[in-house]
């Protein structure tokens, strides 16, 4: 096949160095796309609450209080995403061990982070007492945190593949892994992604 | 020559055997299609119950959900997430899983298929099917627009005319079509056998044909009229079509970004050993950068377009500016990535207009880097630009400045390349065939659309000039003349190497003119409309507009004519054309050292490449080496780069007695550039016969290419000679004393011009007469006795050579009634022989083989001989007008069955005996 011949190029060949894994490399150009998409959105909150709010911000609703956010309860939950992001990160150094139960573990937990921190989410929506259509402010929050939950629940599909693969198909090895990583390097993202949400949306 | 079948053996993947039909596939879509507008019918009904909204039926909810749904059901159905949903649920998967690897029969094109090649013929098929169903729209507009006042729509309908023609043209045409043409050339060109993610490169082509679809359906649906623009607030106004429109570009977005990410991943990570960057082909580059605009960019209009489709279903108040909305931040998000999108619309087009440019003047591409350079330059400030279309919306105004510099910044790079292209032209030897139309075409045309992209960039002059026919003219400029002229150069460049044959030069070049013309006619006084004041997008307009708008409504026929001369020239020419060697414009670069098409992974060994693709005219210089594979070589490496052989040759081009010998000589190594000087005789004849000699040697296996020039044999021996750098020359003359060119002693002159071993072959006239025989001939018989003498025969048969490579046979049926000894008998059978001899001289003449023979029998016995000793592939019966023949071709017709049977009718009366 093709990579014989490779070997058997004529003197003065380049040799090929080993390059990062293909699906690793899309994996982070994908993210730089959906970071933009998030930037789109971004665009749009700010735009919305330093040029036409003018920085009064929240601004009221239709009784004439301030919009509020649950910083404290959110919080909490931001921690648990947070940790989940270590939990990966753990489970995948457990591969590097060949210490395949620890990987189940460490996978299992991040997915019930993950899943906790979801509901956590809906469980806020039900109780905010304002909807996307409750002025500018409903819009641009829902549609921040909205997208973000999805990614957060993309990220879970991609997580519970791999258990799935890991479990069902006994895949990954410490020097082939290239699924777990590119589900790991997403959920870092959606992490980090909500850090930064929390703190633009919900904190200042 | 190993081509066209799949050259490795794959121990344990399963080859191209999909087990299902086409059609299953086919109908398996259908159902999730139906299902999907099922569900999101459910979906939406028990959510709005189960949560107790006040209103259950909301039209643009249902329709967002169901639409979205429908496509994602479409592209389930269609397979394209089988081996997915496999990996998924744990199965044991094969990661190089070729069972849906390249297309076998006409049918496998029709569902996801992982061969890159499959997949480019997919995109440039389907693109150009929205191309016309845009142009039809364009027309309608047009029509609209002949006279003033309401004539064939009203101002609703007509708004949805141009905007569904501008959104099915740039999301379903010029965006994705470079995507097919890179799909198919760009993995070649760099050494690999397929794309980084072929199962991923299946899905980005199957996205796009939802996208396509809700695009058409868009304007019937109603109210779809705030343009490919789509600014709030009209858009928030819209219903249905607007709706269409905004989940449409989330499946156009998703292909592209799916295909970008794969470009990139490709070009980064699976470029042939040898080849740096430095060493890419500009198409390389121009993709790559183009595939990161994309990945950067559209997730910009992704989230503009989820915004207004918010704020029209959900009630949200993005742009609501009495919900606290900025109805402004609309334009800001949408041009962040529309204005790189028009260089997403560019860039790949300038790639294509490189590669031919430099192939085409046989000159090393002028200033390689800075051509590199600029790409990423114009790229980068594309994101820095975008409000200089918001000039006039009442944005800050220190927004304006740095707006306008950086426009102007930024037609530096852009000046950069169209100087490098000129540059490359400049002193080289320009050869002027179809795509290098279209390339110096668009330089020029491109131009102009720089230049009033200017005009619009600074501020007192877009001031007056914005939301007027100006605009108009400059984005015609730069996407018809810019990229469709570029879509056309790379479509009939890379046209031998897709299809395997040679497209029509001639009906190419007829296309050409037609469209240059027609589009200059029809878009440069649009310039001059919008700067006295014509607004653009209103149905409507001044009565002193009336005569130029008719003038550009009549002219715009050039273009429509012109695409239906080239989508004949492309449908009989990939049907019946002749074959196309394996580079038939000895460009440098890999795709064209393979077979055309190439076989199913591309290469038979990785190929190892030594330099950079444009080194034209450098001695010794070369881009690659490819290898042969296991069949040719055992193993062993085969250089396959072969040494050229300069064929000289006149009438005898196309005569069996030289094509033997070539064949001889080829044995697999050698190349052949065949030149058929003219000096003052017919051209067309001359170009005939080359076409005839070189599909019989493409047919044979032979690497030949060649071109009629006029002049001496020595000044094109000459320009050749620096061309191609041939080894040899192989002068082909008459035998001493009938040879003109021993004559003048051409064979000694040839030898001190160029330096070379001059291989002397003849052949008498008698044997140049002696048509190859070769299943690339197709053979045309013609039945005729009085009709032979008009020239309604000779031009019958010069229509079918103009399709393709025909060899004619006269057959003269004579049944005389009593003996056929006698005097009288003699004389009409003379006479006969006499007008069949005319006639076969004058189409030999014309450069097409002829023979024939008199035959005593009925025309019917003469059919048979045509089918059964001649195996002519056509039977033409000619006729003289007026005389009730209507049975002979009947009586013909069945007799030659299963040949088909043409008439001809003669005009001129026969000659008197
Ligand atoms: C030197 C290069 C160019 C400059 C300086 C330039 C500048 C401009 C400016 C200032 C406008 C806004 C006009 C207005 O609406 O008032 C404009 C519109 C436009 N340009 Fe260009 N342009 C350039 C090249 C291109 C290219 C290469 C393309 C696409 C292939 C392109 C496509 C368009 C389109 C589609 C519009 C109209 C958008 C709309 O309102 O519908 N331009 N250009
Ligand atoms: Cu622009």
């Amino acid at each position: 096949m093709a990579t014989d011949h490779a070997l058997a190029h004529p003197p003065g060949a380049v040799p090929q160095k080993k390059p990062i894994s293909q699906g690793v490399l899309a994996m982070l150009l994908f993210i730089g796309s959906e970071a933009m998409l998030f930037a789109s959105f971004f665009t749009a909150y700010f735009m919305v609450r330093y040029n036409v709010a003018e920085n009064h911000w929240p601004p009221l609703n239709q009784n004439g209080e301030p919009f509020e956010l649950p910083k404290v309860g959110t919080g909490v939950s931001t921690a648990f995403l947070v940790f989940s992001s270590f939990t990966v990160w753990w489970a995948e150094h457990r591969l590097k061990h060949n210490d395949r139960k620890g990987l189940e573990r460490g996978l299992l937990v991040t997915i019930l982070l993950g899943i906790t921190f979801l509901v956590a989410q809906i469980n806020e929506y039900a109780h905010l007492g304002f909807t996307p259509a409750d002025k500018a402010f409903g819009s641009t929050f829902y549609t921040l945190t909205g997208f973000h939950g999805l990614h957060v629940l993309v990220g879970l599909i991609l997580l519970t593949i791999c258990y799935v693969r890991v479990k069902r198909a006994r895949d990954f090895t410490p020097t082939f892994s290239t699924p777990l990583v590119m589900a790991s390097i997403y959920w870092h993202f959606v992490d980090v992604v909500w850090v930064a949400l929390y703190i633009l949306v919900y904190l200042v | 020559m190993t081509t066209h079948q799949p050259t490795h053996a794959h121990p344990g993947h399963a080859h191209h055997g999909a087990a299902k039909s086409t059609w299953d596939y086919w109908k398996r879509a259908i159902v999730w299609t139906v299902g999907g507008v099922a569900a999101g019918f459910a979906i939406v009904f028990l959510a709005r119950w189960i949560f107790d909204f006040e209103n259950l039926w909301v039209p643009q909810v249902y329709w967002s959900v169901c639409a979205s749904l429908a496509g994602l059901g479409f592209i389930i159905g269609i397979g394209c997430f089988d081996w997915w949903w496999a990996y998924m649920r744990g199965k044991q998967v094969d990661l190089e899983d070729h069972s849906m690897h390249g297309a076998q029969k006409w049918s496998d094109y029709f569902r996801p298929n992982t061969d890159h090649k499959v997949i480019g013929i997919q995109y440039l098929v389907t693109t150009f099917f929205f191309f016309v169903v845009a142009g039809i729209l364009a027309e309608l507009v047009r029509l609209e627009l002949a006279v003033p006042g309401a004539t064939i729509a009203d101002g609703e309908t007509y708004n949805g005319f141009f905007s569904a023609h501008a959104t099915i043209m740039i999301f379903a045409f010029v965006i994705p079509v470079f995507g097919g043409i890179s799909n198919y050339v760009l993995p070649i060109m760099l050494g690999a056998k397929d794309m980084a993610f072929p199962r991923l490169n299946a899905l980005s082509f199957w996205l796009l044909v939802p996208a396509g679809v809700m695009l058409v359906l868009a304007p019937f649906v109603g109210s779809f009229s705030s343009g490919w623009t789509a600014y709030a607030p009209l858009s928030v106004q819209g219903t249905t079509g607007s709706t269409l429109f905004e989940v449409a570009v989330q499946f156009a977005g998703a292909s592209s970004i799916a295909t970008a990410l794969n470009f990139l991943v490709t070009i980064m990570t699976m470029r042939a050993p040898g080849m740096t960057v430095w060493r890419m082909p500009m198409l390389a580059w121009a993709q790559g950068v183009t595939s990161g605009l994309v990945v950067f960019g559209t997730p910009f209009i992704a989230g503009s377009q989820f915004m207004t489709w918010f704020d029209r279903v959900m009630g949200t108040n993005f742009f609501n500016v009495g919900g606290g909305g900025d109805v402004l931040m609309y334009q800001h998000v949408f041009w962040f990535y529309s204005h790189p999108a028009v260089y997403i619309m560019m860039i790949p087009g300038f790639g294509i207009i490189s590669e031919v440019v430099a192939a085409f003047s046989r000159k090393p591409l002028f200033g390689y880097r800075a051509m590199a350079f600029s790409t990423v330059a114009i790229a980068l400030l594309g994101f820095g630009v975008w409000a200089h279309h918001m000039f006039v919306s009442g944005m800050p105004a220190w927004l304006r400045f740095p707006m306008m510099f950086m426009t102007v910044v930024i037609a530096v790079p852009t000046g950069v390349k169209v100087f490098s292209w000129l540059g490359t032209m400049w002193g080289g030897r320009l050869h002027l065939k179809t795509p290098m139309l279209w390339a110096m075409g668009f330089v020029f045309t491109f131009l102009i659309g720089g230049l009033s992209g200017v005009f619009l960039g600074v501020l007192p002059a877009v001031i007056h000039l914005t939301d007027t026919y100006y605009v108009v003219a400059h984005i015609h400029y730069v996407f018809f003349g810019g990229s469709v002229f570029t879509v056309f150069a790379g479509v009939y460049y890379w046209f031998p190497k897709i299809t395997g044959r040679m497209y029509n030069e001639r009906l190419g070049q007829i296309h050409f003119w037609l469209t240059f013309v027609g589009f200059n006619a029809t878009f440069f006084p649009m310039h001059w409309l919008g700067a006295v004041g014509m607004p653009r997008r209103v149905a409507d307009y001044d009565e002193r507009f009336a005569s130029l708008n008719l003038f550009i409504s009549l002219a715009t026929s050039g273009m429509v004519i012109g695409s239906l001369i080239f989508f004949y020239n492309m449908i009989h020419s990939w049907a019946k054309g002749p074959q196309a060697p394996w580079n038939p414009w000895r460009a440098r670069s890999l795709e064209w050292l393979v077979s055309s098409p190439p076989s199913l992974f591309n290469f038979d060994a990785v190929p190892q490449v030594v330099g950079g693709p444009y080194q034209y005219g450098i001695p010794g210089a070369r881009h690659a080496v490819v290898f042969a594979g296991e069949e040719l070589g055992g193993g062993e490496l085969v250089e396959h780069e072969r040494r050229t052989i300069l064929v000289i040759a006149n009438e005898s081009v196309s005569s069996a007695a030289l094509l033997e010998h070539i064949r001889e000589r080829a044995n697999g190594h050698w190349r052949f550039t065949m030149l058929v000087p003219v000096e003052d005789g017919n051209v067309r004849a001359a170009e005939r016969r080359l076409q005839q000699a070189l599909s019989v040697l493409a047919a044979e296996g032979v690497d030949a290419n060649g071109s009629v020039v006029s002049g001496d044999p020595l000044s094109a021996v000459r320009a050749a000679v620096a061309d191609d750098e041939p080894t040899e020359v192989m002068l082909v003359t008459e035998p001493l004393g009938q040879s003109r060119w021993l004559n003048q002693d051409m064979v000694d002159r040839v030898r001190k011009a160029t330096n070379l071993p001059v291989n002397h072959v003849v052949i008498s006239a008698a044997e140049a007469g002696r048509p190859a025989v070769s299943k690339a001939v197709n053979t045309v018989a013609v039945i005729a006795n009085d009709g032979l003498s008009g020239d309604g025969v000779i031009n019958a048969v010069q229509g079918h050579a103009d399709g393709g490579p025909v060899a004619a046979v006269i057959l003269c049926p004579l049944s005389l009634d009593g003996p056929g000894w006698t005097d009288d008998a003699e004389t009409v059978r003379d006479a006969a022989a006499g007008r069949a001899r005319d006639a076969i001289a004058r189409l030999q003449q014309a450069g097409i083989p002829a023979r024939g023979e008199v035959i005593d029998g009925d025309p019917a016995e003469a059919a048979r001989i045509a089918r059964d000793s001649y195996r002519a592939t056509t039977i033409l019966v000619a006729s003289v007008a007026g005389r009730g023949d209507a049975d002979v071709v009947e009586t013909v017709t069945q007799a030659a069955a299963p040949v088909p049977v043409e008439h001809v009718f003669v005009e001129t009366a026969p000659p008197a005996l």
